[in-house]
């Protein structure tokens, strides 16, 4: 699978990889990401690119992303040239962010909000996969309550 | 245990598995989390081992050279543009041999995205004579790691790691091996003078024993074999990686083979002659420049750098090396497709930065009549102040501003030099052109940008900190201490953030250097925003807001503070809620006073 995450610097774009490459890992796939920043360390635009279970590279060319994870709406219109098809854009709205804020209090349970939407989408893991390892984290029980918000 | 571990991650797992147990380097991106991840290995398995950085990329070079004599396996890391600072020692460590082991990690940058140069260490290593691995993922790296610890301990040669910047940045799943930390280290120096202090009469002796060296090696280098077609392609590093999901994509198994270098110096040229003398097509790909390329003896049926087949600039990614198959025709078709660039964010300074404060009193003081030197850092962003008209490498806004003002003062009439450098970048390489601005009677003025930090790789502690990178007590070096004891007069420290005091100072400092014989030097101290504690004791209002009924739009406070968090829309200028850290410090840059706070 070949996924893009874009999001701005100090967001968790990061932390989403790292938590989609241990959800692989833990199905005993392969997985690779490389991550491209700007020098601006606040609001600058952050690309990670995935491979789980394929490529010699992390690298994908445009137009061959499986799925791209949208953390800003202002790179949506990027998005659509990384992806083979614009189905494959998981964009978290203003809408979602204004909710998540409201019903957890940190803009941060959008990582796990947005990895539910992710998973709806896909079809290579199981939900309880991603609950295992949300398990692991700190406030596991709102990440995993944000996640499911994200399935639903 | 697998673990999801970057190039750089991988590189300090590799090293500390081997064995290596004094690591010094100096930060630089794409080289900067090697170090740290050294630190927290031996925080967390109690290893007993020297980890830490040193004051600049010589200093830190000459130490592990000596920790090799002293039989400790060693390794140095810094990017590539630290290895040009390190290049005196280096040159002397290969000729002289490194009997505990050394490896030197250097971190090249094609593109380049965060240096000077895009220059490729391999022909450093060349240059040296000495051993270089390649790595094309995270995962040969640290498997490389081990065989530099290895290799160089055997050999008694330095070797050197080179990794790119998709190498240090990427990740992959990499299963470590097990962490005992079984100490074998005997510290021990065999005195000799012959070889640790040798007069130039015996340094023939000595080059010829790396001669001998490189030779032996040379003839062990094996390269690996790929795949299966006519059309053979040499390569090494990230590239190789490219080529196989190139490969992949379009069926090329039985259209290429593919050479790979785990080492592409030293190469064993009969071997290669031999490989290739079979085959009409080759291309050799590899990133930055033609080091294999230029080992190959007979290069009549090559394509490569050297004919210009291959960009001698610029990164080779996995697109540009498609578009090379596509020129050779491997491949016979690609889908028709331009490259979009995301959307252009210019680099600024941080909402809040003390920088930006000191820059803007700077060119209210000197205005556009001065030269401004910089120098390698964050501050290198007073460039969208018009505060920085040169930028050159570490150290050289000091000497920079030496020689503009002798120029002018020389050949023309006296011209005001003001020159900005960071706390780090003063240590590094800046206090030994003051030494010489003060012997030779320049006069500019120096001002030191100190936020407590290394900022632009990571926040990595400076000599000033009373404490190391374990939190243990440190000897904090005084910058005041240093520019007073090498014979500086002028020298006042202010808080950057009192834009009204730092403009006294500077207006004062500006007659000084008109009438004297000697630099001045202004030290402008706020801690840096963008670390914890730096934010949370940055003064800050409730509020900082725009008076929409008496800003008209004009954008001085754009043009001239040059703050991300000021933004024009709809015909004025309004504030960022989601970056302005509230610190209140624009207000001085409404000429209206529009821009107000809240207390």
């Amino acid at each position: 699978m070949k996924l893009v995450i874009l999001g701005v610097g100090g967001m968790g774009a990061i932390s989403l990889s790292k938590i989609l490459a241990r959800v692989a890992i833990n199905k005993n796939l392969t997985v690779k990401s490389t991550e491209i920043h700007g020098m601006a360390k606040k609001g600058g635009l952050v690309e990670i690119y995935m491979k789980i279970g394929e490529g010699a590279s992390p690298y994908i060319p445009q137009k061959e992303a499986d799925f791209c994870i949208v953390l800003e709406r202002l790179y949506y219109d990027y998005a659509l040239n990384l992806v083979k098809s614009p189905e494959g854009i998981i964009l978290l709205k203003d809408d979602d962010k204004v909710k998540i804020l409201k019903e957890f209090g940190d803009i941060r349970f959008a990582n796990s909000f947005i990895l539910g939407k992710f998973f709806k989408k896909q079809n290579i893991f199981d939900r309880k996969d991603a609950v295992g390892v949300l398990s692991a984290f700190k406030m596991p029980d709102k990440n995993i309550k944000a996640f499911y918000e994200g399935v639903k | 245990m697998k673990l999801f571990l970057s190039g750089n991650e991988a590189i300090a797992f590799g090293l500390v598995e081997a064995g290596v147990r004094f690591i010094s380097g100096y930060p630089g991106t794409p080289s900067s989390e090697i170090l740290p991840t050294a630190i927290e290995l031996k925080r967390k398995y109690k290893i007993n081992a020297y980890f830490e950085w040193s004051v600049n990329e010589k200093s830190a070079m000459e130490e592990v050279t000596a920790a090799s004599y002293a039989n400790i396996k060693s390794a140095v890391t810094f990017k590539q543009v630290g290895l040009n600072v390190a290049m005196d020692p280096f040159m002397n460590t290969a000729i002289v041999g490194t009997p505990g082991g050394l490896v030197v990690v250097s971190a090249d940058d094609p593109g380049p995205h965060s240096s000077q140069t895009e220059q490729d260490s391999r022909f450093l290593a060349f240059f040296a004579k000495i051993p270089v691995l390649d790595p094309s993922t995270p995962k040969e790296a640290y498997e490389f790691s081990k065989d530099a610890v290895n290799l160089s301990r055997e050999f008694e040669i330095p070797v050197m790691l080179r990794t790119t910047t998709r190498i240090s940045h990427s990740r992959e799943d990499i299963e470590t091996g097990e962490f005992n930390f079984k100490d074998d280290t005997a510290v021990n120096f065999n005195k000799n003078t012959d070889r640790f202090a040798a007069t130039p009469h015996f340094r023939y002796l000595l080059h010829k024993t790396l001669n001998e060296k490189i030779e032996k090696i040379r003839q062990k280098n094996d390269f690996k074999e790929y795949f299966d077609g006519d059309f053979l392609i040499i390569t090494s590093g990230v590239s190789f990686a490219y080529i196989c999901d190139i490969v992949e994509e379009y069926n090329l198994e039985g259209v290429v083979k593919v050479i790979k270098f785990d080492m592409p110096y030293p190469i064993n040229f009969d071997n290669l002659q031999k490989k290739i003398g079979g085959h009409s097509n080759i291309l050799v790909i590899e990133e930055s420049y033609p080091v294999i390329e230029m080992q190959v003896k007979n290069r009549e049926n090559v394509s490569g750098r050297l004919n210009g087949f291959v960009p001698n600039e610029g990164e080779l990614t996995l697109d540009v090396i498609k578009e090379l198959f596509f020129k050779c025709g491997i491949i016979k078709e690609r889908k028709e497709k331009s490259i979009v660039a995301p959307p252009f964010k210019r680099p600024s300074l941080c909402p809040g930065c003390g920088h930006r404060s000191a820059f803007y009193a700077i060119k209210k003081v000197f205005k556009n009549k001065a030269i401004y030197t910089g120098d390698i850092g964050c501050y290198t962003l007073g460039l969208n102040l018009k505060a920085v008209d040169t930028v050159h490498c570490m150290g050289a806004s000091v000497s920079f501003a030496f020689g503009f003002d002798k120029s002018f003062s020389t050949f023309g009439s006296k011209m005001p030099v003001v020159a900005t450098i960071g706390d780090s970048t003063f240590f590094h390489s800046g206090i030994t052109p003051l030494v010489n601005a003060i012997h030779n009677r320049a006069s500019f003025l120096l001002v030191i940008l100190d936020n407590a930090t290394v900022a632009m790789t990571g926040n990595q502690k400076t000599p000033q900190d009373k404490t190391d990178s374990y939190n243990n007590t440190a000897n904090a070096v005084g910058i005041e201490n240093v520019v007073k004891g090498v014979g500086v007069e002028f020298v006042e420290t202010e808080d950057a953030y009192n834009i009204d005091s730092v403009t006294d100072i500077l207006s004062k400092a500006k007659e000084y250097i008109l009438k004297s014989s000697k630099p001045a030097v202004v030290i402008l101290k706020h801690p840096c925003v963008y670390t914890k504690e730096g934010l949370k004791e940055n003064i800050r209002f409730e509020k900082v807001f725009v008076d929409k009924d008496m800003c008209e739009g004009c954008k001085v406070c754009i043009d001239n503070f040059e703050c991300p968090s000021l933004i024009f829309k709809d015909s004025v200028v309004e504030i960022d809620r989601s970056t302005c850290i509230n610190c209140g410090q624009c207000v001085v840059s409404c000429p209206l006073g529009a821009i107000k706070v809240k207390e």
